[in-house]
Formats: structure tokens, C-alpha cells, sequence
């Protein structure tokens, strides 16, 4: 009888997971006010097989998928939002981006080494936590539907700290694999060429799409469709050949939008698409976490989130005045970088791949992405509230 | 409170506003981006005034009065380079234009400011849909009766003025088929439209106003929406109908046009205005919203119909003994190739066509600006 049921239940998990995230979702956010990814984040965790169990573990198939197409489309969205000219005319955005994630490195390298961390696994955990959250940020950016020079800088500057993150994590990564193998090749294909190659992937879509919807002709239909099936498409490659869906997907936005054949109308979020397929990545990151491995690294995550939290607010709010706007949003825009990356997770998912298994050894991250995944959207959506750029409440 | 007395300025000087866009250099939708404008803005000397407006994604210029083209065009220049080195360190687009091509007005935020809060509160979606750019041309006169007569005056060049700035063909992404709809959001207000007919002071300001205060309905001529409205307080009249043009240029070579004009007006060469001139005023205005440059009016004492465009240039070549003496000729160049190759509107049309979007046609608009 139960193991006829066990496959029908496996099954039904995710539908039903899916579906009591939204619901919390939905009401958690009237009651609470809190971002709903946030909340989703809280479902997945308590669901997931470590936890719960009612979540079988995931390691590849169809969820997975969704979950990196649902991560692809956000960091479209994201490079389709990044304005190149602007770093150039105004060059203390890149050089608060630059000096606040090398602040951040050094930061979260000192206190891993205090703390008694093997140099390597210090050196990749300050290189992850350079990285602010692309997703997160751009999902309570959206929700709060929140427009002025925080929004601006805490896009800009992310996608700032999310490419200096991937590449110092890829060099060290190389480095190491050239130590131990000895074998420069290796070193090289397993951090420059596969950056390379995802970039190119990424570029050569966002040239592409565009040109293709310009030959359909009247461009005022809605590109929405002929993105997403863009990203999609562009995601399942990249995840097959094993190459960086994400940078691809980030490179297809950013040249869709420098290289414009057209500019074309595109929805928020990719519409309904893109909010379902939210519930799916946030659930799934969430499940990716293991309360022992948390409540392992516990005290030094929280060491970790503090410092890591000082430096950017206070480079971010240093450079503020000089940058154009008030210390006030400067402090808020460092703030509101407070979400960590989940492309840390699918990052090490990656690594253990190649053969290197630092989740063990990163225990403190796994413990800092679930209190950043829980914690930091309400930070960045709160931060967003106090500079005044968040919408007003509607239909109420 | 009763209407403050005229205050006497000199005849003919001239003081622009401008209300300009804000714009997301990533989606080319409108921005809240005012506040942080401003607060950029105020950190060094403006060579103008700046001012917010009522919803956040809208920016007020204005300059000092001037007597010349020449001064006016000066000044309008170096506004526009000082909005356009703050909008790049901000990643914010300033452009002119009549109305985005796009915007939602579900989206805009009011700018919080009691005034404002008032206006939206009473008017409520008017308000926000009021996110819409016009540029105001003031005209200094020698006193109220002055003022009276030339507004009056000037009812039937009134479209003229519309058809050569019109520059809001689209709203929501389609194109309205008129030059400029920024008009008909102005027309929804109550106390929109034109003044009331009278040639003296004493009697607008006692009679009319005292009446109209005395409802309740208004305080203060803020409160009055008119085309053209009577600035007692810094001895003006404004004339409200243009759409803000892509260029400064072309805003300056309108307020010249509108000197050369009233220096005609005031020497008495037309025949006195009657409020029997204002029975094609609607239709008049609704020919240049719609049709632009190619709109027929009536003349409102032959019942004539005549092109807009033959009747500009006609006006044109009549006022330029006083352009002259103005200084005002080179706006009046300005304009002739205006109404030869088309306004703003068509410009904007051309570059939908060209680009293939509404999104394209902001970002030429941008463009335009800087120039």
C-alpha cells in the first residue's frame, strides 16, 4: 500500500509546496507587509527533506531546471536594467561598486581566518560574499515597484559585485586546480574558458532575439514571449553543456540592451511567467539548506553577516556625497545590498562537480544564505520604504 | 483674500517655464526621480530656478525675465546643460515633450508637498494624469487693463501657439492622432478652458474674481487652469497652451514669437477683441490640437477658414517689423521652418516609424534635448 503511494506522493510534493508557499506568500505579505520571497524561502526550508521531509531531495531533473530558468529570467531582466554609459559618466558609481566589494573580501577573509578557516575556504567565502543577490534585489525592487537613485545604485552596484564575485571565485578556484594537478589547462578551462564561453553564449542571444523580433516586424507587440523563450532556450544549453546559465543569461540582457536593435516593450517580472516561476526558485533554494549544517556555522555566519554588512554600508555610504546623491540614501543603498547571492549555492553546486567539495567546509555559508535569504530581502525592502522610493500602497 | 493689484512690469519682457520629463535611462519609462534631482541640483548655483511639480517624475524649470530672444535662449541653454550633467550622474533622461508616450498614470507618486497632496486629493486620478509637460510663456505688461486686452487679443492666435509646439502624438503606445493630446488632460479640470470676457482690470479683479472667491470655489489664480491667465503678482500674462518642445531652442523662438506678436497687438493693428471671438475658440483649439500645422481655423471675425499653417506664416511675415525691433528675428526664422517641415509631433511620429517603438521615440527625444 505505502510503497504504492510513496512514487504518487513524491510526485505531489512540489505542486503542493509550491502551492502553500504561494498561499503564505500572499497573506504573509497583507499581514506582515515582509517581501514574499522571503516567506517562500521559509516554506522551502522548513519542507525540505533535511527538515520536514516532505521535500524529496533535488539534484537534477525538472525542478531544477525550473529553478535556473526562473534564475535566468531575473538576471535577464537585471542586465536588460544595467546602464554601461552610466559607470562611464559617472565614474564613482564603479568605483564605489569596486572598492565596496574588495572591503567586503577583505572583511569576510579576516574574520574566516580568525576564526580558524583553511586559507582556501576563507579566501572562496570572502569571494561569495562580495556578491549581493541579483534575484532578491530585483524581486523586491519589482515588488515594491520602487524607482530613484537607492533602486538605481543597489541594481548597479550588485551586478558590480556579482561579476567581481563569479570572477574572483573562478580564479581562485583555477589557482587551486593548477596547485593540486599541477595541470594549467585544467586550471584555465575550469574558470576563464567557461566564463568565456557563457558570455559568448549569452552575447551572441542577445544580438539574436532582438534582430529576430525587429524581422517579425511592428515592434509593438510585446517582446515578452520572444525573450523568455530566449532565456529559456539560452539556459538549457548552457546548463547541458555545463556552462554558466547565469552569466549567459545576465550577458543576454546586458547586450539586448547596449547592442538594441530595437527597443521593445517588456513586461515587469516577464509577467505571470515570471512570478510563478519565483515561488519555484525561491522554495528550491531554501530547500538546498540543512539545518545542522546551519546551526554548525551559526556563530561565525553571524560574524560574518556583521562585517560584511559594515563594509558596504560604510564604503557605500563614504562615497555617497561625492557620488551625487545624500549620505542618507548612501547608508540606505549599503543596506539595502544586504541579500546574499543563491548563485552562491548553485556556484558550490558546480564546484562539487569539478570534484572539490567545499559545501562541508563552507558550513557558515550555508548558514548565512538561509538568514540572508530569510532576512536580507526585508532588509533591501526596507531600506527602500525609508528613501521614500517604494510606490504607494494602491487600491487601498 | 481679495486679487492682489497688478504689479507693473516692463511691456514685452519675458520669462519662460518649463516643465520636462524624467526619465529611466533602462526602461525609458518615466522615473520618481525629482527628489533626488533636487537634492543634486540645490548643491551648487542653478542658472534658473528649479522647482518640483506634482508628481515625481516631472521637474519645473524657469528663467529670470529677459528682454531679448537672444538672452532667453542663452539661458534656457545652460539650464538644460546643467539638467543634463545631473541626470548623468544619476542615470536619469530629461527630456521635453508634451506627454511620455507610455507612462502609466497608476504609476506616477505625487510629490509630497501640501499643495500637491491638496490637488490630488480633490482632483484624484486628475491629478496623477496630470503628468503631462507644457511650457508657459509669461509677458510682461505695463499694467492690468494692459494685460486684459492683450490676453484677449491674443484668443485667436491662441492655436498657433499649439500647432507649432505640439509634441504629444501617443498616449498608452498608440498614437492618438493628434499633435498635441497633453490638451485634452488639461481640459478635464473644471476650471479649465479660457478667462471670462472683460478689457479692464478693475473689473476682473472686483467683479469676476471677488464673485468666483466668494463661492468658494477658488483662493488663488493657481486655481484657474486657463490657456492664457492673468499673473498679477509678477505683471503677466501666461499663455499655458504649448506643449514643452524637444528643443530649448525651440521653447525660446516661441516666447519670441509671442513678443513680436503682443508688440503687434499693443499697437492696436488688429481689430479690438469682442467675446463673440471666442464662439470658434473651442473649435479653433480643437483643429491645432488635432491637426497640427495642418488644421483649418476660423477666423473669428470674417468666418473665414484658412490653413493654420498659411495663417502662421502670414503672421509671421506681419510681425517682423516689431520682431526686429524686439530682437526676436531669428526665432521667427526659427518657427517659418517650423510650419514648412513640421513640428515636434511629426518629428516624434517619424521616429516611431524609423525605430519601430514608443520606447525608441523617448530615447530620440533624450537625444534631441541634448542637442
Amino acid at each position: 500500500m505505502w510503497s504504492e503511494l510513496l512514487p504518487l506522493a513524491a510526485d505531489l510534493a512540489w505542486p503542493f509546496a509550491l502551492a502553500l508557499a504561494w498561499v503564505i506568500g500572499e497573506l504573509g505579505h497583507r499581514w506582515t507587509g515582509l517581501p514574499r520571497i522571503s516567506l517562500y524561502g521559509a516554506v522551502g526550508f522548513f519542507l525540505a527533506h533535511t527538515q520536514l521531509g516532505l521535500l524529496p531531495p533535488v539534484t537534477k531533473g525538472s525542478v531544477m531546471l525550473l529553478a535556473n530558468v526562473a534564475f535566468g529570467l531575473i538576471l535577464f531582466e537585471f542586465g536588460y536594467r544595467i546602464n554601461l554609459r552610466w559607470l562611464r559618466t559617472n565614474p564613482w558609481i564603479s568605483a564605489t561598486g569596486v572598492l565596496e566589494a574588495a572591503a567586503t573580501f577583505v572583511a569576510v577573509y579576516a574574520v574566516a581566518i580568525t576564526f580558524g578557516m583553511p586559507l582556501l575556504s576563507s579566501l572562496l567565502l570572502a569571494s561569495l560574499a562580495m556578491s549581493t543577490s541579483p534575484a532578491a534585489v530585483m524581486r523586491v525592487v519589482n515588488e515594491e515597484r520602487s524607482s530613484g537613485q537607492v533602486t538605481e545604485r543597489l541594481l548597479h552596484l550588485t551586478a558590480i559585485n556579482c561579476v567581481l564575485a563569479v570572477f574572483a571565485f573562478k580564479v581562485i578556484v583555477g589557482f587551486w586546480t593548477f596547485q593540486t594537478s599541477g595541470n594549467i589547462w585544467q586550471a584555465l578551462s575550469n574558470s576563464l574558458v567557461v566564463l568565456a564561453v557563457s558570455a559568448g553564449l549569452g552575447a551572441t542571444f542577445g544580438l539574436g532575439v532582438p534582430a529576430l523580433l525587429r524581422h517579425f516586424g511592428r515592434l509593438t507587440t510585446d517582446a515578452t514571449l520572444g525573450f523568455a523563450i530566449g532565456v529559456i532556450l539560452l539556459v538549457a544549453i548552457a546548463h547541458s553543456l555545463k556552462f554558466s546559465p547565469v552569466l549567459a543569461a545576465l550577458t543576454f540582457g546586458f547586450v539586448a540592451r547596449h547592442r538594441r536593435v530595437a527597443l521593445n516593450q517588456t513586461q515587469r517580472n516577464f509577467g505571470a511567467l515570471g512570478d510563478l516561476l519565483v515561488v519555484v526558485l525561491f522554495v528550491f533554494v531554501a530547500t538546498t539548506i540543512e539545518w545542522q549544517r546551519v546551526l554548525t556555522g551559526f556563530v561565525l555566519a553571524l560574524a560574518l553577516i556583521s562585517v560584511r554588512m559594515a563594509a558596504k554600508v560604510f564604503v557605500v555610504g563614504a562615497l555617497a556625497r561625492v557620488s551625487g546623491v545624500s549620505w542618507r540614501k548612501g547608508v540606505l543603498t549599503g543596506f539595502a545590498l544586504t541579500p546574499i547571492s543563491v548563485f552562491v549555492i548553485l556556484l558550490l553546486e558546480q564546484t562539487r562537480a569539478l570534484g572539490i567539495d567545499l559545501v562541508d567546509q563552507l558550513a557558515p555559508l550555508a548558514a548565512a544564505t538561509l538568514l540572508l535569504e530569510l532576512v536580507g530581502p526585508v532588509i533591501t525592502q526596507r531600506a527602500l520604504m525609508l528613501a521614500g522610493e517604494s510606490a504607494e500602497p494602491t487600491g487601498r | 483674500m481679495p486679487l492682489e493689484p497688478f504689479k507693473t512690469s516692463a511691456s514685452l519682457s519675458l520669462g519662460v517655464e518649463l516643465e520636462l520629463q524624467l526619465v529611466s535611462l533602462s526602461n525609458l519609462d518615466l522615473i520618481d526621480a525629482s527628489p533626488d534631482m533636487l537634492d543634486l541640483l540645490g548643491r551648487r548655483a542653478f542658472p534658473g530656478n528649479v522647482v518640483p511639480e506634482i508628481t515625481e517624475s516631472m521637474i519645473e524649470v524657469s528663467t529670470d525675465v529677459h528682454t531679448n530672444h537672444e538672452g532667453l535662449l542663452g539661458q534656457l541653454r545652460q539650464i538644460r546643460d546643467a539638467l543634463v550633467a545631473a541626470g548623468d550622474r544619476l542615470n536619469v533622461g530629461v527630456c521635453g515633450g508634451g506627454a511620455h508616450p507610455f507612462q502609466q498614470w497608476t504609476e506616477r507618486k505625487i510629490f509630497s508637498k501640501p499643495r500637491f497632496s491638496e490637488v490630488s486629493a480633490l482632483y484624484g486620478y486628475l491629478a496623477k494624469q496630470f503628468t503631462i509637460f507644457g511650457q508657459h510663456i509669461h509677458v510682461g505688461c505695463a499694467s492690468g487693463d494692459d494685460a486684459m486686452f492683450l490676453l484677449h487679443s491674443l484668443n485667436r492666435y491662441v492655436p498657433h501657439f499649439i500647432a507649432l509646439a505640439a509634441a504629444s502624438p501617443f498616449l498608452q503606445r498608440r498614437d492618438t492622432l493628434f499633435n498635441s493630446a497633453r490638451l485634452n488632460s488639461v481640459f478635464a479640470f473644471p476650471l479649465s478652458g479660457r478667462a471670462p470676457f472683460t478689457l479692464s482690470w478693475h473689473e476682473f479683479a472686483h467683479g469676476y474674481f471677488a464673485s468666483m472667491e466668494h463661492t468658494g470655489i477658488v483662493r488663488s489664480m493657481k486655481d484657474f487652469y486657463w490657456d492664457i491667465r492673468p499673473k498679477p503678482e509678477f505683471g503677466t500674462i501666461e499663455l499655458r497652451v504649448c506643449d514643452t518642445p524637444l528643443t530649448v531652442d525651440r521653447a525660446a523662438a516661441l516666447a519670441g514669437y509671442l513678443q513680436a506678436l503682443s508688440a503687434c497687438l499693443l499697437a492696436r493693428s488688429d481689430m479690438p477683441p469682442s467675446e463673440s471671438d471666442y464662439l470658434v475658440y473651442n473649435y479653433n483649439r480643437f483643429q491645432a490640437c488635432r491637426f497640427g500645422l495642418d488644421g483649418t481655423i476660423v477666423h473669428p471675425k470674417t468666418y473665414e477658414s484658412i490653413t493654420l499653417r498659411e495663417d502662421i506664416l502670414a503672421t509671421l511675415r506681419r510681425v517682423e517689423g516689431h520682431a526686429e525691433a524686439m530682437g526676436a528675428v531669428a526665432a521667427l526664422s526659427h518657427l517659418k521652418q517650423v510650419a514648412h517641415e513640421g513640428s515636434d509631433a511629426n518629428y516624434l511620429r517619424r521616429q516611431y516609424e524609423d525605430r519601430g517603438s514608443s520606447e525608441g521615440m523617448v530615447e530620440a527625444a533624450i537625444g534631441r534635448f541634448r542637442q
